[in-house]
């Protein structure tokens, strides 16, 4: 696109601007990581004075961070192999098999999206109470199952029905059975598709904080960020320790976004673009 | 160069619609280049198949876990909410009430603040739509440091609302950062989440702040497919920025367009709760209630189940009608362009 | 992506990358499969579980341990698991655990409305608590209709803190706090020429409007009036109501408090800007949270303390006080005697005189000997207790207060009136 240079430095200005007010709360936050609570009663807003790693070890001792951190790798692990196995063969499915109420299926799971958790909360729990997985990891790891499940299984569906239905053909005339066609061809075809949507949920999973506070009512099956957000509020004035909590808990999320970068921005786009 | 677009408009519409009907539509070619199994039966006419073949029952099997997920966790607390919100609170728990929970709504203050919030986040969304769209298009364009702006405009989608609510609580707050710069400027500093009258509109922003770079993500998947030729016969045509942007951009992005409407108003309306919660609980003086927010608070601070669950159904309708009524206008919108 | 899709050198690639960055959890979640079960497995009968969210208060140690040891003297056998709830979502996490009928088995409740509201789903202690009925006080804020619903082991207040450096900095008496309502707009006056506010108010959740109530209410209330309000008999109409409002919009008009004030919470940026040294006033608590102890860790000799100020001629000034928090039994918990005998451990005398020390509340065990704390507001503050009476705050219903909450913003909004809003409240009470 030929566009003057002159323009394109002009853009440059708000772009950057931008930048500037995505990138500055961040970087605020990590500021009051690092003061005392005594200076930062004193002064909320300046730079800090002091440097180090206190706080951090602070808010990973007192509020047990290491133990909620260890339930949302394992319940973040086990939705995340719990929607790409379901999301993939409801996906594949429905874009390139046929059968009766096909259609009918696909808008109920999509209908879903249009569900906010609110809405089915109260009952939600009643249900899960039921089935006895109320405080369990294996609840919270289907209720993140049931919340992300008809995004994936969209996204999926979507990604796969760019597939040409020749490859299938050629499985069947080697004599492959469906599931054989699912497990052989599709499952790695998908990788792609499987990698970026599998770290989009994850992200989901690891930064929920409504629905594991309500599933996980015991202390020890909390998950990090609901230990975080258990640190400020009216019982703790100490916003300095917060926000080191905050920082812990987002620096996961943030290296993985670095390093898979590209794959989380190709699962987003999906289900969003022609072939 | 209408001509070119007509032409692109039909390979389009076929390949595009990312949604509702598109792998079922593509189903039968699939169907009949599959060769005829070995198995014999089906070799011999299509109307006496034998039932249960494995190629009849696998698509089944394969969606049954999702279909039993959904309908164990979304439609049957649906449908037990629905009952819930025929019955009283209180002393009244499990008493059959009628209508009551739903005339109490309506009379409710909040709850109309709550509805009308919800038009203020539909008139948002125009806005919430353009911003992305039109950096996604800076970006394209090729700006000078546009790699590092990809980077970086993606970062607050990876944080939690709950946080950037936090985070916000502080920046905003009156002798915050926020006005620390407006003085700067030489500017009145403003109550931003305190004065009723554009507290929303500081939450929606920042909600916009939080989720533009997921649009903005699939905007640039849509112009990597954007055909450099039409440009190049614009430019030709002496087209100004624009003028590009209007007549080839958008009619070639229009599929995205939409898939973005759909997903930043499901966002807008399901997704706030964490960011409302944290930075307003709604006040000042309610002004900021959405309906999930009031479901919320009915069912724990006030203690009434009933109601939020009448509450419940009552967003569950309006997001079925805006949902549909969207659609509806996006296709509409679409097949004019 | 059909380039991403043919492009195999690369998915592998990041495959690697993926598997590295994913097997390191993965062995963490298998290595600790065992320990997660385990909390599932043990018998309900065995164990008794505990919400709150104090427990999880560093400061709050001392006093966990010493109820965990006064009750495994009594019952070595039984296990007592504390779970410390995010406090912002306390009431609607036990909603849950109310609705799905499971929960924990002894719950920490705020005194008044809250209570109230799920006695439906605490048992009874009445036929249970014996001597303890002589040795605490607070109860009040724990009965509904006759029953007793919890055992309190707080007594909560809203007395006004003052920083002396401030009132100096003003060119006022640093040991002569306001006692008149007079007085207090001279200090305010005062305070005004300095770069200080005279209040730090948040009034974000709208709880200032309560304190604002129950503070200056007892100025200007007469006493007769007072107790009426406390028994239900509330006229909204009447003078004394109307001026305790338009104090409210007078206060805030006459620039007495920080800007932004519906945007600044209550929890924590009004107290830490007091703290901070920002105003020469607050209205604090007693107990809890936003107390003699927590302020005087920052202000230290700098901290004073007065009642609120009489207003009225029928006015009195007293410290407003009542129960604060307290323990109940859930009502579907196995052996309510083994629950009950659990709170009678958390209330001990060594347990509250733990709290009293470690975590700056004021206990309600009248046995507690307070003199020697060596913070000076904490005497005062003792020394009031026996002629405070309840907050007017707490005889409101949840609704009610709600409404207040609301009502308090549009105040300061400008966008409803006085007149309007007791019309409201009028109206709300009497459901």
């Amino acid at each position: 696109m030929g566009t003057r240079g002159f323009s394109r430095w002009v853009l440059a200005i708000p772009m950057a601007l931008l930048a500037v007010a995505t990138l500055y709360p961040l970087l605020f936050t990590l500021n009051v990581s690092q003061k005392t609570r005594r200076e930062y009663i004193l002064d909320r807003f300046g730079l800090t004075d002091t440097f180090g790693v206190s706080n951090f070890v602070d808010a990973w001792n007192t509020s047990g961070l290491g133990t909620y951190a260890l339930n949302s790798v394992i319940v973040t692990t086990g939705s995340v192999i719990l929607l790409l196995l379901f999301g993939s063969m409801a996906g594949f499915a429905f874009s390139q098999l046929h059968f009766h109420g096909s259609k009918a299926a696909f808008l109920l799971i999509l209908g879903a999206l249009l569900v906010p958790f609110q809405v089915v909360m109260v009952p939600f729990f009643r249900v899960l109470g039921q089935i006895g997985l109320l405080d369990t990891h294996a609840g919270l790891i289907l209720a993140y199952t049931a919340q992300f499940l008809p995004f994936t299984v969209f996204l999926m569906t979507s990604y796969y029905s760019r597939i040409p239905g020749e490859i299938i053909g050629a499985g069947r005339v080697d004599g492959a059975s469906t599931f054989g066609i699912y497990l052989r061809l599709m499952l790695p075809l998908g990788r792609p598709a499987l990698l970026s949507v599998g770290i989009l949920n994850a992200l989901f999973c690891w930064n929920d904080v409504l629905i594991s506070l309500l599933t996980m009512q015991s202390a020890d099956h909390r998950t990090l960020m609901v230990g975080v957000t258990a640190l400020r509020g009216q019982y703790s004035d100490n916003i300095p320790l917060f926000a080191s909590g905050v920082v812990m808990a987002a620096l996961p999320v943030l290296v993985v976004y670095l390093f898979f970068q590209k794959q989380i921005t190709d699962g987003v786009t999906a289900g969003s673009t022609k072939g | 160069m209408t001509d070119v677009n007509a032409a692109r408009l039909g390979t389009r519409t076929d390949a595009g619609d990312p949604g509702v009907g598109r792998g079922p539509r593509r189903v039968p070619a699939a169907a009949t280049s599959a060769p005829a199994p070995p198995t014999g039966p089906r070799a011999v006419g299509s109307r006496r198949r034998p039932r249960w073949t494995e190629q009849r029952v696998a698509p089944y099997l394969l969606v049954l876990p999702a279909i039993l997920i959904v309908v164990l966790l979304r439609i049957v607390p649906l449908v037990m909410g629905a009952n819930y919100s025929f019955t009283g609170d209180g002393d009244a728990n499990g008493v059959w009430v009628g209508l009551d929970n739903y005339r109490t709504l309506y009379h409710d203050e909040v709850f109309q603040i709550a509805i009308k919030n919800v038009g203020l986040l539909l008139l948002a969304l125009p806005v919430a739509v353009a911003i992305p769209g039109l950096l996604a298009t800076f970006l394209f364009l090729k700006v000078p440091g546009y790699r590092f702006y990809r980077s970086v405009y993606f970062f607050p989608v990876v944080l939690s609302p709950v946080i950037i609510g936090a985070i916000f609580n502080v920046v905003l707050s009156f002798g915050g950062p926020a006005n620390q710069l407006l003085a700067r400027l030489g500017l009145e500093p403003r109550d931003w989440l305190g004065n009723s009258s554009y507290a929303m509109f500081t939450v929606i922003g920042v909600h916009i702040w939080a989720t533009f770079g997921m649009a903005l993500v699939i905007f640039m998947a849509g112009f990597a497919t954007v055909d450099q030729s039409l440009l190049d016969a614009a430019r030709s045509d002496g087209a100004n920025l624009w003028q590009t942007v209007w007549h080839v951009i958008i009619p070639e992005l229009s599929q995205t367009i939409q898939f973005v409407f759909v997903t930043t108003m499901i966002g807008m309306l399901t997704g706030m709760f964490g960011l409302l919660y944290i930075m307003t609980g709604g006040g000042p003086g309610g002004a900021t209630y959405l309906p999930e927010l009031y479901i919320w608070i009915q069912q724990g601070q006030m203690n009434r189940p009933a109601l939020a669950s009448a509450a419940s159904m009552v967003l569950f309708v309006l997001m079925l009608v805006v949902g549909f009524a969207q659609l509806r206008l996006l296709k509409r919108a679409t097949k004019e362009t | 992506m059909p380039t991403a899709l043919m492009n195999g050198s690369r998915s592998r690639r990041t495959t690697a990358r993926l598997t590295a960055v994913a097997t390191a959890p993965l062995l963490v979640v298998l290595a600790a499969c065992g320990a997660a079960s385990d909390a599932n497995s043990e018998g309900a009968s065995g164990k008794l579980v505990i919400w709150d969210w104090k427990s999880g208060d560093p400061a709050a140690q001392a006093y966990v341990d010493a109820a965990k040891a006064d009750f495994a003297a009594k019952h070595p056998d039984v296990e007592v698991e504390f779970v410390a709830q995010p406090f912002d979502n306390y009431y609607t996490l036990l909603g849950t655990a109310i609705e799905s009928g499971s929960g924990p088995d002894v719950v920490l409740f705020n005194g008044g409305a809250q209570l109230r509201d799920r006695v439906d789903a605490l048992v009874p202690l009445d036929d249970y608590l014996g001597d303890n009925q002589e040795r605490l006080t607070g109860w009040e804020s724990f009965q509904d209709e006759g029953a007793t619903y919890a055992v309190p082991i707080t007594l909560q207040g809203e007395p006004f803190y003052y920083n002396k450096a401030v009132y100096e900095e003003a060119g006022l008496d640093p040991e002569a706090p306001p006692t008149t309502y007079n007085e207090l707009t001279a200090v305010c006056d005062a305070i005004a020429e300095t770069d200080k506010d005279c209040f730090s108010l948040g009034n974000k959740e709208g709880i200032a409007m309560e304190f604002h109530l129950s503070t200056f209410g007892p100025g200007v209330f007469s006493p007769e009036q007072y107790d009426a309000w406390l028994a239900g008999d509330r006229d909204w109409s009447s003078r004394e109501v109307k001026q305790l409002f338009d104090m409210w919009v007078q206060q805030n008009e006459d620039g007495w408090f920080n800007d932004g004030v519906n945007s600044t919470a209550m929890f924590m940026d009004e107290f830490t800007m007091f703290q901070g040294g920002e105003s020469g006033n607050v209205v604090g608590l007693i107990s809890d949270v936003a107390h003699w102890k927590s302020f005087d860790e920052v202000l230290g000799d700098d901290l004073g303390v007065y009642r609120g100020p009489v207003v009225t001629e029928q006015g009195q000034s007293l410290l407003p006080a009542e129960g604060g928090i307290g323990y109940g039994v859930a009502e579907w918990t196995a052996d309510p005697d083994l629950a009950y005998d659990l709170v009678d451990s958390l209330s001990s005398t060594a347990a509250l005189t733990a709290f009293y020390a470690e975590a700056g509340a004021i206990a309600s065990d009248t046995t507690i000997d307070t003199s020697d704390a060596g913070i000076p507001a904490v005497a005062d503050i003792t020394s009031w207790l026996p002629e405070s009476k309840p907050s007017l705050h707490t005889a409101l219903s949840a609704d009610t207060l709600d409404l207040l909450h609301r009502l308090s913003q549009q105040l300061i909004d400008g966008k409803v009136t006085v007149d309007d809003a007791l019309a409201q409240l009028a109206a709300s009470d009497e459901q």
